[in-house]
């Protein structure tokens, strides 16, 4: 079962409980994207909305789909249905990648639940490598924007570090701010806090929530973290055998849940 | 023991069986430098998503992990002048045939060691717009060479040792040097305990800086090892593997659609 978004004025969805928000543009939408692992259907003509600057938090039961929606958009699994458009552009029409895909592409970052940097890299190393190949700027640009990107996430001083010298909450940070060197617009967070204890994670969920503060980033998380979905969600959808089968404000949703699936999920987690 | 140990003989042969060190150590040098170059190629194919590249590569492996080492010695010797029509000395004939026997094993060590890169590794560069080519330069190939640089010198040092072989094609290097002293001397003992010494002598000390390097790459965090026993001596010797802290890493998240 999916939800269906309600439509706001001049036909732009709005996310059930947003009206609180102020209105923000669509930043992505997708509709009947489907998804079969060897015969395993793991995604359900899956409906979703993400506006612009948007902390949206995807829940539910390992193997529901949250990850491979996730990973869909980021253009690592190829859906087996459904269309895509970000913003505005139509970039995935029935399960194929378009020509505008690249481009939308350059405004996603990922990042992953293991710590995914490059181990035989300092931090700088890591900052500088697809700025400097793939957008080609200069040692002077890259470095300062290294530290910016650094002290955002709270690590102005690790610039020379060696990434095997890092904890698992610095690895994440560092990560969050190679993905940021490539100016993304939306960023899609796997079960990024999961390697890591409460305290930790819950530093390295601030960074997500001040990157939407200040720089309107929107963010997809996969996460188990209730009390962070709870406090930073704009938005909650909540996953069961690879539909979306509740989606909403996420103070209601985590509250009052009106399937049993959710109730149980939202039970189990509750301590 | 009736036997009467003599080495009054092994001194004055001395300079012929380092004449004979000296072919060894030529013949290694240009096989291993031909072979590092050329295991990466080698390797390349063998991954390749594209059938009519990858298994031809993968024969040529198997063809030449799959026969003895002295057979393909004679083989090129013999064979490549009756088919190409033309004369091989022995010497460039016996690098020919090292040179592809250790390409082989070179390409499924670097193999093994870009497959080993986590793949959240390669899909995070992904996201960061990185190409195909820009990713394996970058971030594979650096982590898989330095990976597998204690695998790779091994694999030299045994190449160094099997030189020993192409004195069957009359190669005049250590072995043979030896076995012609031998028949001189009469003292086989005597010539091939210290035929033995000198091939000790070199391999010995690279054993050595084979696992002071696998300890560095150790220590450096990104492969995790048991702590050993102490002793400085002790660590260095060949299968011993270093005391360090390993800090616990997270599990991955799996291959490619692995987790949903």
């Amino acid at each position: 079962m999916t939800i269906q978004q309600p439509t706001g004025v001049d036909g732009i969805a709005v996310a059930p409980g947003a009206e609180s928000r102020p209105a923000s543009a669509e930043f992505m939408m997708m509709e009947g994207v489907s998804k079969c692992f060897h015969g395993r259907k793991v995604l359900s003509c899956v409906d979703f909305t993400l506006h612009a600057g948007e902390i949206a938090v995807l829940i539910g039961k390992s193997g529901s789909g949250k990850s491979t929606l996730l990973r869909i958009i980021a253009g690592l699994t190829k859906p087996d249905k459904g269309d895509i458009d970000m913003m505005g552009e139509r970039v995935v029409i029935e399960g194929e990648y378009e020509k505008a895909w690249r481009a939308a592409r350059a405004k996603v970052g990922m990042i992953f639940q293991s710590y995914t940097l490059w181990p035989h890299m300092t931090v700088r190393q890591n900052l500088s490598l697809a700025p400097r190949k793939v957008l080609n700027e200069s040692a002077a640009q890259i470095t300062e924007r290294a530290e910016r990107a650094l002290s955002e996430v709270g690590m102005a001083h690790h610039l020379n570090s060696r990434c095997t010298q890092l904890s698992g909450g610095e690895r994440q940070r560092v990560a969050i701010a190679r993905a940021l060197m490539m100016r993304p617009k939306l960023l899609l967070c796997d079960e990024m806090t999961s390697a890591l204890d409460p305290p930790v994670a819950a530093e390295v969920l601030s960074v997500i929530t001040k990157l939407k503060e200040e720089e309107g980033i929107a963010c997809m998380l996969v996460t188990h973290d209730m009390a962070f979905a709870a406090k930073a969600a704009d938005r909650v959808a909540y996953f069961e055998n690879g539909v979306i089968a509740e989606e909403g404000d996420p103070r209601k949703l985590l509250m009052d849940p009106e399937t049993q699936g959710l109730r149980d999920f939202v039970a189990a987690v509750r301590f | 023991m009736g036997y009467k140990f003599d080495w009054g003989g092994i001194s004055p042969s001395l300079p012929l069986l380092l004449q004979g060190l000296l072919l060894t150590i030529e013949i290694s040098a240009i096989v291993i430098a031909l072979s590092t170059v050329l295991g990466f190629p080698l390797a390349v194919a063998r991954m390749s998503r594209h059938e009519i590249i990858r298994w031809p590569a993968q024969s040529y492996i198997e063809v030449f992990r799959c026969t003895p080492l002295l057979v393909q010695l004679l083989w090129v010797f013999y064979a490549l002048p009756a088919l190409l029509g033309i004369t091989i000395p022995a010497v460039p004939s016996v690098c020919i045939a090292l040179t592809a026997n250790l390409t082989a094993f070179m390409a499924e060590i670097y193999r093994a060691g870009m497959q080993s890169v986590p793949v959240e590794q390669i899909e995070a560069a992904e996201m960061l717009r990185l190409n195909r080519y820009q990713i394996l330069r970058n971030i594979v190939v650096p982590q898989a060479f330095r990976q597998q640089i204690p695998t790779i010198l091994s694999l030299d040092i045994s190449l160094f040792k099997d030189t020993s072989l192409v004195s069957a094609l009359g190669v005049a290097e250590l072995t043979f040097q030896g076995n012609i002293l031998a028949s001189q001397t009469y003292r086989p003992i005597e010539v091939f305990t210290t035929v033995a010494l000198i091939y000790f002598v070199i391999a010995f000390p690279l054993t050595i800086i084979t696992s002071m390097i696998e300890a560095k790459i150790i220590r450096s965090g990104t492969v995790g090892a048991p702590p050993s026993g102490s002793g400085r001596l002790r660590k260095l010797l060949p299968g011993s593997r270093p005391s360090i802290q390993v800090t616990p890493q997270p599990v991955g998240a799996g291959a490619i659609g692995g987790t949903t």
